[in-house]
């Protein structure tokens, strides 16, 4: 049973300007028939009231221990006016900081109003905040996407959470047993275009496909593809991730079956 | 004919006095003490001194510049990534590029250089003398410092009796490193967090701290390395421009605290 919105709202990042968040819109548009708006960022368009507050909830949900389930508790004053700064001045990236995605989506739903929390409308939140969840594995694992309500797409997520070629980290771990301390961020100039990086030109036609996984998600309740192929699979490493979103706008079978029903059914 | 003028061994005792006494009244009530001589203290003490602020450096050695004078491995090459080379334009440092974006200095060239632009602008320093306690005032806010001799900490307990003194100023920038010295004070009083390890990515670790960079408790912002040690950031390389970018910010917040 399909559970179809009447409308999608996409809220832009304003922190990734490689991110055509209307390009986005338009594709989603275009390929499932639903009518598709652009926000702003999401925490300034709901967010205008009570910055300190939202402040607050937000350095909450920071993960301190990324090999220990979430340790809830009252955020540092300095984590506090951490986030203050950045919710002042959206257009900054967040970096180093892994936040629990479970906690972030229940806040970001708090700050929804009302009348636009619907089954019929459904809204997709661009973020440059990395999140994560923590997993059966006993770890916390970054992701792109969390499927919710709101749905959450991280930016930061693309770059971080699927693997980069192995040999980055065997040469990264090579850097920490010999106790050295590296610009990590240097390592990266060899692997080059191997792996989707910040503000790469790439982000926009990535994120066309991560948003559509979270639409399907919505609709059919079945987000990923099992097919390397398909701009629906969940892909565990860059190169799969570039391999599944770059080359043309490609689906197995099954889920271009599903994406015209799905077309069907909106415009009917 | 001697090639010195004349002076008496009461005259120079006197100079030093005086010289001394003339500063450290000035710092007895300031506007900003920065706590450790470091790349960041050091930087934001030359920033905050260039706006006209008046600013004090306490540091425990008697030599300022912390871990600036060497790169890693005791080498004494200095790496700063791009934007921070423009630092080193500000401060005077001739420079190379090493490679796209990574620039290298000679530490000692770069240390002294940054030493003399702090004191150029007229920071105050004062060496030889080690934070013991903040001074908490209204809501708890810290609104001073407790110093002491460096010296009385090496002497036994029982056999010292040299009671620190208290300074008072607006802000306090722990500048401290990884001790983070300052945080740690407020800490053992209840008053403030040092965040565990853990939750960080250590790709990003300069930019973290750089962004990390304000005020981690009312009255005091926390600068450089001491940041990592406050909120749990991951170790970074050998490359200073987050030390250095950091005492900027760190001035940037003091400035915007006092209300200039």
């Amino acid at each position: 049973m399909w559970n179809f919105p009447d409308r999608l709202f996409l809220y832009k990042d304003e922190a990734t300007p490689s991110l055509d968040a209307d390009k986005t819109a338009t594709y989603l548009q275009e390929i499932l028939g639903i009518p598709t708006e652009t926000r702003q960022d999401f925490l300034r368009e709901y967010g205008r009231k009570d910055l300190r507050r939202i402040a607050e909830r937000i350095a909450e949900s920071r993960v301190k221990n990324v090999d220990r389930p979430f340790e809830s508790g009252q955020a540092a004053y300095g984590e506090i006016e951490f986030e203050l700064r950045f919710l002042e001045n959206p257009t900054k990236k967040v970096p180093g900081v892994l936040y629990d995605g479970l906690r972030i989506e229940r806040l970001l739903l708090e700050m929804l109003p009302r009348r636009m929390r619907a089954a019929k409308i459904q809204h997709f939140v661009f973020t440059s905040r990395l999140i994560g969840t923590f997993e059966a594995d006993g770890r916390y694992h970054a992701h792109v996407i969390l499927c919710g309500y709101p749905s959450i797409i991280s930016t930061s997520g693309l770059v971080e959470a699927p693997a980069k070629p192995k040999e980055y980290y065997v040469l990264k771990q090579r850097f920490i047993q010999a106790g050295d301390d590296v610009p990590f961020e240097m390592l990266k100039e060899r692997f080059a275009g191997q792996f989707i990086d910040y503000d790469d030109p790439r982000i926009t036609e990535v994120l066309k496909g991560y948003a559509l996984q979270c639409v399907v998600h919505s609709i059919a309740g079945e987000p990923f593809c099992q097919n390397r192929r398909c701009r629906l699979f969940d892909a565990h490493w860059q190169s799969e991730l570039i391999e599944a979103q770059l080359h043309g706008d490609r689906f197995c079978k099954r889920h271009r079956e599903m994406l015209t029903a799905i077309r069907r059914a909106a415009e009917s | 004919m001697p090639i010195f003028q004349k002076a008496g061994e009461a005259d120079v005792t006197r100079a030093i006095l005086a010289g001394f006494t003339h500063d450290f009244e000035e710092y007895a009530d300031t506007e900003v003490v920065i706590i450790g001589g470091g790349p960041s203290g050091l930087m934001a003490a030359r920033d905050l001194a260039r706006k006209n602020v008046k600013v004090v450096i306490m540091e425990r050695n008697n030599y300022l510049g912390g871990g600036f004078w060497i790169g890693g491995f005791l080498m004494n090459t200095i790496t700063v990534r791009a934007p921070a080379q423009k630092v080193l334009d500000e401060i005077g440092c001739p420079y190379k590029e090493f490679s796209k974006n990574l620039y290298v200095t000679p530490g000692p060239h770069a240390c002294s250089k940054l030493i003399a632009a702090a004191c150029d602008a007229g920071a105050k320093i004062q060496n030889m003398t080690s934070f013991e306690d903040v001074v908490i005032r209204e809501k708890n806010r810290v609104s001073g410092v407790v110093i002491n001799w460096t010296p009385v900490h090496t002497l036994p307990r029982e056999i010292t009796c040299v009671d620190p003194i208290a300074l008072e100023c607006k802000v306090v920038i722990d500048a401290t490193g990884h001790q983070a010295e300052v945080m740690q004070a407020l800490k053992k009083r209840g008053l403030a967090k040092i965040v565990g390890e853990g939750g960080m990515w250590v790709e990003k670790s300069e930019d973290a701290v750089v962004e990390h960079t304000g005020i981690a408790y009312p009255g005091v912002i926390v600068a450089g390395m001491a940041v990592s040690s406050t909120y749990g950031l991951p170790r970074m390389g050998p490359t200073f421009g987050a030390m250095l970018l950091s005492g900027k910010r760190a001035a940037e917040a003091a400035l915007k605290e006092m209300g200039k």
